[in-house]
């Protein structure tokens, strides 16, 4: 981070994304609490901004704040009015320690990392260079999460089908 | 999955009931479950009130029941009262009749296809291509009688005046543009596919539940049944002319609006015939002002744009009706409402409730 | 354009704004002010030409409609009734806010705003010119995209915030057909993507300029496609299901009125400015016109080209019913998907043959275009053959005609 302006915006961004996800965690309303879910994807896309990764960016925006939130307000106006609350249940300590313990692992790998070297030459396009990965070394993964995709696909459909 | 149900009012105050009148829908996403009808919000008592008036006085009741077909109401109750009373009427007046009975079916089915494609989502384009011509009809109506809507022309024996002397070239200008206008609605939307895909095979009602809900009019020849009263128990001047009874086949949405556009075409074609063959002579039998029917009962009928409208009178010899009841195609063409749009969506509901042609007017009286 | 590039060239309003920095950066300030200045300078340009062109189509929308329905239109307010957004504006502003009984405040409150900004910020990569772009995002498209799809949960909040049934219908069409329209739409930008090899929109621009000819000509399929998708998310008919007036009276905005009521309406003309800067950056041609933009200012250009794009939407509207979801849903997935997927083959297969032989492109994209065309066509009547949409009809579109009463000619629909 070099100048004030990026440290600025990084704690901004910073205070955006966590401060969302904490009303996420204690609204009640659940329907609210997606609305506060957009707002931590969004953080999550400025801060993918602030490290140029602008296409990841974009695409956090599109598939979490576009979609994936849309899919879970669907999937809350299809429930059933007494189960749409937050309501507390006897999984609330659990959810607890197994919150506490990500965030105890995200901040030892944080600590023991070797942070890489900081782009010095400035903004660099990163589409392509996703693009080149995915279809070139990754190309396996890739090809299994989208096999995964159409599996799931299929089952859904399946699973609706009146007969 | 099982959803709850959802019920929605239609109405009394929505975009799409033709006035006031509403729908309660029970919903399972957006498919019918169950649909029930809530009428009397227009409810004038009618009835009972031309109980309290004259013979005469109660012309003008019969143009706002109807109030899209104010000239049909007026006819409909004067034969009802001429039979009751015996009284003749001269021929130039039957023509007149005939004259204004079809004008009005034009004028109305106007609106009846131009609302029944509004339903269908299109933004008013044809409707108000269909007002353009309603309009010159609604202004030989004027010219003829002064008012546009609720027209009270009609007179027990005959018509209130004779037709002004431009009235007939008028109405054969307006004769000879007609055809076109109607090969241009045709074009539009006859073969629209959006209407086809729309209207096909939605809100079905088979001939035979046609005739047990006794429903008339376009609605009962969309079913397929060939049954109009022209024909069937011919008033005024139809015996003398020649027209065609449109009849659809399958009873959908799309059929009855086809009838109805064939309507207006035959309709075109009475009233040329109507322009060659009118009478001169005199319009009206006198009649006495205070007019006292004898003791007796008659129902006089005719074949309204929306169907069969009857007038039932019972005369104690008083000067005003012991009862008065009209028989209202709209009422009675809504009844089976429940039964064509259950399992349908709302989008279908809403055009099928279009495709009836109900003036709600005329539902609650 | 290296005859006049000083600050009062007309042809690119960009040039002002840089000789204003320039002029900043000489006086010695500080390096974020010019910065500040030109974002704050093209925010209040983009703004005020959104606010301004909304005010215009909301009058030329009523008088267009007017004279396809034989009617006059606003003709009384100011000169031809062009004051009569102002009017209209005004009374929205003047009028009561409600928030009903029994709705969700917050959710009620927030909607309009969350429908209105993602139009807004879809509009700042938009190239209006050379140099007349807000920020020429290297991943623009996409850009655009994303920011609109965000505006789709804040109209199902709109819905579902209002305690309305009519509106939470409304909320559950829109979504339905957004999230479907929405991987259409996608797909007719793919191919257009991949046939330019980049998706940031000065660069789609400029490579229409340097071979050229229009996007359009190339890949009419995915106009098509888009178009049909654009419309909608515009919500204009024959899309308009999810504020159907003859069905739910309003859809997702039954319950809100004042100026929340106009923020959906500005949300709704600001989307519909983007998707046609979008068709007309991508297809059309963006601020080139074969050479004219040297003469014409560009930007004028595009607007006319922009609105041209828009006017069609109020054509269609004035013209079309309104299909029913479960049709227009089954067009998405049955007919345009498909038709879209086989498109982005097309301009993959033909981007691989054209590197391959490296043949120029004189020669290589009539061929193209020409091709692509037939295809196009081709692929649309087949399609619609395939599935029955232009089956020659096993009914007579006209009634029968009998003489005499009586006679019972019903029988029953066969299935179709």
């Amino acid at each position: 981070m070099t100048g004030v302006g990026e440290v600025a915006a990084f704690w901004i961004l910073a205070t955006i994304t966590v401060g969302s996800a904490v009303v996420v965690a204690l609204v009640r309303d659940l329907v609210r609490a997606v609305v506060a879910l957009v707002g931590s994807f969004l953080g999550v896309a400025g801060l993918f901004i602030l490290l140029s990764a602008e296409f990841l960016a974009v695409v956090q925006v599109l598939i979490y704040a576009g979609a994936i939130s849309i899919l879970m307000v669907f999937a809350i106006a299809l429930t059933p009015r007494s189960a749409r609350d937050n309501a507390e249940t006897a999984m609330r300590w659990l959810a607890l320690a197994l919150a506490l313990a990500m965030v105890g692992l995200l901040i030892a790998v944080a600590t023991v990392t070797e942070w890489g070297p900081q782009a010095k030459e400035g903004f660099q396009e990163t589409a392509s260079a996703i693009g080149e990965a995915l279809l070139n070394r990754y190309v396996l993964p890739f090809e299994v999460a989208s096999v995964l995709l159409l599996a799931a696909m299929l089952g859904a459909v399946v699973m609706v089908r009146e007969d | 999955m099982v959803g709850e149900p959802l019920v929605i009012n239609v109405g009394p105050q929505h975009p799409s009931t033709h006035g006031v009148f509403r729908l309660k829908l029970t919903l399972d996403g957006e498919r019918i479950l169950d649909c029930e009808m809530v009428m009397g919000y227009l409810h004038r008592s009618m009835e009972k009130l031309a109980e309290e008036r004259t013979w005469t006085q109660n012309i003008p009741f019969t143009d706002r029941t109807d109030y899209l077909s104010a000239m049909t109401g007026n006819l409909a109750y004067c034969l009802a009262v001429e039979k009751l009373a015996g009284i003749p009427v001269p021929p130039r007046a039957h023509w007149i009749r005939t004259i204004m009975a079809e004008l009005q079916r034009f004028a109305s089915h106007c609106m009846a296809i131009g609302t029944f494609v509004n339903d269908c989502g299109a933004w008013h384009t044809p409707l108000l291509y269909m007002m353009r011509e309603r309009e010159k009809v609604l202004d030989l109506f004027e010219l003829a009688c002064g008012a546009r809507l609720t027209t009270n022309y009609m007179r027990i024996g005959g018509v209130a005046r004779d037709l002004p002397p431009e009235f007939l070239p008028r109405l054969r200008e307006l004769v000879k543009e007609l055809p076109q206008r109607i090969a241009e609605y045709e074009e539009l939307l006859v073969e629209n596919e959006i209407i086809v895909a729309r209207a096909r095979g939605i809100g079905v009602l088979s001939a035979e539940q046609a005739i047990a809900y006794s429903v008339s009019g376009p609605m009962l020849r969309g079913s397929g049944v060939a049954w109009d009263l022209r024909k069937a128990n011919p008033y005024a001047a139809y015996e003398q002319v020649e027209f065609d009874i449109p009849v659809g086949v399958h009873g959908d949405c799309y059929d009855r609006f086809l009838v109805r556009l064939a309507e207006m075409r035959q309709s075109v074609r009475i009233l040329e015939q109507a322009l060659d063959m009118i009478p001169s002579g005199p319009v009206q039998t006198p009649v006495p002002l205070a007019l006292r029917p004898p003791p007796g009962e008659a129902y006089g009928r005719i074949e309204s744009p929306r169907g069969e409208l009857g007038f039932y009178v019972v005369s104690d010899g008083g000067p005003s009706p012991f009862r008065f009841h009209i028989r209202s195609p709209s009422l009675i063409n809504l009844t089976p409402l429940p039964e064509m749009v259950r399992g349908l969506t709302v989008p279908d509901a809403i055009i099928t409730l279009g495709s009836i042609d109900i003036v709600v007017g005329e539902v609650d009286r | 354009m290296t005859l006049l590039d000083s600050w009062w060239d007309l042809r690119d309003l960009g040039h002002a704004v840089a000789a204003f920095l320039e002029w900043l950066g000489d006086r010695g300030v500080p390096s974020w002010l010019p910065y500040l200045v030109s974002t704050l300078v093209g925010l209040m340009a983009l703004l005020l030409w959104a606010l301004l062109s909304q005010l215009f189509f909301i009058w030329a929308e009523r008088r267009l409609l007017a004279r396809i329905q034989v009617r006059l239109g606003p003709n009384r307010a100011g000169p031809f009734g062009l004051l009569q957004p102002v009017a209209d504006a005004l009374k929205v502003l003047s009028k009561e806010m409600i928030t009903p009984r029994g709705a969700d405040k917050v959710l009620f409150w927030l909607a309009p705003i969350g429908v209105v900004v993602p139009a807004i910020v879809a509009l700042g990569v938009i190239p209006f010119g050379q140099r007349m772009v807000l920020a020429d995002l290297n991943v623009g498209l996409l850009f655009i995209v994303a920011v609109s799809s965000t505006a789709t949960l804040f109209v199902f909040l709109a819905g579902w915030g209002s305690a309305n049934k009519y509106s939470l219908l409304g909320a559950m069409r829109s979504v339905a057909m957004l999230i479907s329209y929405e991987v259409v739409q996608v797909l007719a930008l793919l191919a257009v993507a991949v046939f330019v090899g980049s998706i940031r929109l000065g660069d789609i621009v400029s490579w229409q300029g340097r071979y050229n000819t229009w996007l359009i000509f190339l890949q009419p399929l995915g106009l098509l496609g888009f178009l049909i998708a654009s419309s909608v998310e515009v919500n204009r008919t024959p899309s308009d299901i999810a504020e159907a007036e003859s069905e739910i009276v309003a859809g997702y905005h039954t319950e809100y009125g004042g100026i929340r009521w106009g923020m959906f309406q500005m949300a709704e003309y600001i989307a519909g400015f983007v998707v046609a800067a979008t068709v007309a950056v991508l297809w059309l041609g963006g601020w080139t016109l074969w050479g004219l933009e040297e003469w014409v200012p560009g930007w004028l250009i595009f607007l006319i080209k922009l609105y041209g794009v828009f006017f069609l939407f109020i054509w269609l509207r004035g013209t079309l019913p309104r299909l029913r979801i479960d049709q227009l849903m089954g067009f998405a997935w049955k007919f345009l998907l498909p038709l879209m997927l086989l498109n982005v083959l097309l301009a993959g297969l033909e981007m691989v043959v054209w590197k391959e032989t490296e043949a120029p492109a004189e020669v290589v994209l009539p061929i193209w275009a020409v091709g692509n065309i037939a295809i196009g066509v081709g692929l649309v009547v087949g399609w619609a053959l395939l599935m029955g949409h232009l089956r020659p009809r096993n009914r007579p579109a006209r009634s029968l005609l009998v003489r005499e009463v009586g006679q019972i000619y019903y029988r029953p629909l066969e299935e179709v």
